[in-house]
């Protein structure tokens, strides 16, 4: 029975582990693990005995992967990262992406430049998945600010969703052997065509998990005031597929901004969905006042959840994996930011504390019961 | 007669926690040849997968830092030391 809250927290300067009672009143903190790297990437595994994994990101020496199997109270490497095939040319320059696959050591792995790995031994070995890391597009695919990363591993059966910055939303239907663009309906504001076949800069892909079909997504957004060739592109930083992301409209409607990085849905109810909007130039909460915005109905409306966020003077920024929510009855949301705050959302986000106040700056947050 | 390659000790896990290998060559890349043969997951953590060397690593013959002088194709002679440090970086 699973009776305690983990939450891994990467950061600028390492992983830290929090653990905590379902009542979520109190947490320990444990870390940093990994010697002070960044990790940008965090998973915990809670299928049997669980796991907590973390991308290691070292300037120095190399990414690894760190692997822990009781609680994140000590982690080891892994025997190998995800590394590119010889001749290939490409590099490892980050992990963006650990997901769970459908074995039960099976794991997945989105990496900048964007590419995809596989493991089924634990993250022991790798191998490139051809599929998407060699696909047609992909010398066409640029960075972003961030890099060029595959940072989204979305599964659903057979299905597999990638989001990739710079490349868009990418679909597999045969369990992740061969993929497609499907970015019918994203837009991208950098280039001349507001509605390119691929190239789009996605920030965040979300299945709702009880409709089948249904995903939101974080876009590139902050184009409605652009007057350059192709004109304006308001509202395509929030939007939503109802048919396996072969076709996406946009639900940024009613938001005070369309520019995000995380998008977070319900783990009981698909209508509702989270987004951080942030300042599209700056890319820090708009007005210096922190709030997350929740839509109940599918993205139709949203309303502001502050309650517990300072009101004025805040200036951070959450990034894309750095918001997720917890699967219990009445679940919490958290998010970390790049100031080093973890915050706690009570009741769906109506009450917000902040947990701790001074980690470094966080790149992503995972949580799991235990 | 073997080239002493002297390791940090951040490093020192992936060779059996030798602080120094002794590598076949008569080059710098050489010897990083026989450190991939020998020390892969020593060798990972100094080059990628394109065998270039990582950006802060800074590898030195004696007192000399190879990037002064023919980097990779850096001679390395009996009595010679090699020697791995980071680079000046962070933040």
């Amino acid at each position: 029975m699973s009776d305690r809250i983990l939450i891994s927290i990467g950061t600028r300067k390492g992983l830290f582990v929090a653990e905590g009672a379902k009542n979520r009143r109190k947490f320990t903190l444990r870390g940093p693990f990994g010697g002070g790297v960044g990790v940008y990437s965090t998973l915990v595994d809670n299928r049997g005995t669980p796991r907590v994994y973390a991308s290691s990101c070292n300037p120095f020496f190399g990414m690894k992967i760190l692997v822990s199997t009781d609680l994140g109270n000590k982690f080891k490497e892994t025997a190998s990262a995800p590394c590119f095939p010889e001749g290939d040319g490409r590099a490892l320059n980050n992990i963006w992406s650990l997901e769970a696959g459908p074995g039960k050591k099976e794991l997945w792995c989105g990496v900048e430049p964007a590419a995809l790995f596989r493991s089924t031994d634990a993250g022991q070995s790798w191998e490139m998945v051809g599929g998407i890391s060699n696909h047609e597009h992909a010398r066409q695919w640029h960075p972003g600010n961030g890099g060029l990363c595959l940072h989204t591993i979305v599964r659903d059966g057979q299905r597999m969703h990638l989001g990739i910055s710079t490349g868009g939303h990418y679909l597999s239907e045969d369990g992740g052997t061969t993929f497609q663009a499907a970015n019918t309906g994203v837009g991208a504001g950098f280039v001349p065509d507001p509605y390119p076949v691929f190239g789009q800069c996605v920030h965040k892909i979300a299945p709702a998990r009880q409709v089948p079909g249904r995903l939101y997504m974080q876009n590139h957004g902050g184009w409605a005031e652009w007057h350059g060739p192709g004109g304006p592109r308001p509202e395509i930083g929030v939007l939503r597929s109802d048919d396996h992301g072969q076709t996406w409209h946009s639900i940024a409607k009613g938001l005070p901004t369309d520019f995000g990085f995380p998008i977070v849905v319900h783990p009981h109810d698909p209508d509702v969905v989270f987004v951080v909007p942030l300042d599209p130039m700056t890319r820090v909460c708009p007005h210096g006042a922190p709030a997350v915005w929740r839509s109940q109905n599918g993205g139709k409306s949203w309303q502001k959840l502050a309650r517990g966020f300072p009101k004025k003077e805040t200036y951070f920024t959450v990034l894309r994996d750095a918001m997720t929510m917890d699967e219990l009855k009445n679940p919490a949301l958290y998010f970390g930011t790049t100031n080093g705050q973890l915050w706690l959302g009570r009741e769906g986000g109506e009450e917000w504390e902040c947990v701790f106040d001074s980690l470094p700056g966080i790149h992503c947050v995972k949580v799991a019961t235990v | 007669m073997p080239t002493p390659f002297q390791i940090p000790r951040i490093l020192r896990s992936c060779c059996d926690d030798c602080d120094v290998v002794r590598l076949e060559g008569q080059t710098v890349g050489e010897l990083l040849q026989d450190l991939r043969r020998e020390y892969p997951r020593l060798h990972r953590s100094l080059c990628d997968e394109t065998g270039a060397v990582r950006r802060h690593i800074h590898l030195f013959v004696n007192d000399e830092f190879i990037g002064h002088r023919h980097g990779l194709d850096t001679p390395v002679r009996q009595g010679d030391v090699v020697s791995v440090f980071q680079a000046v970086s962070g933040g």
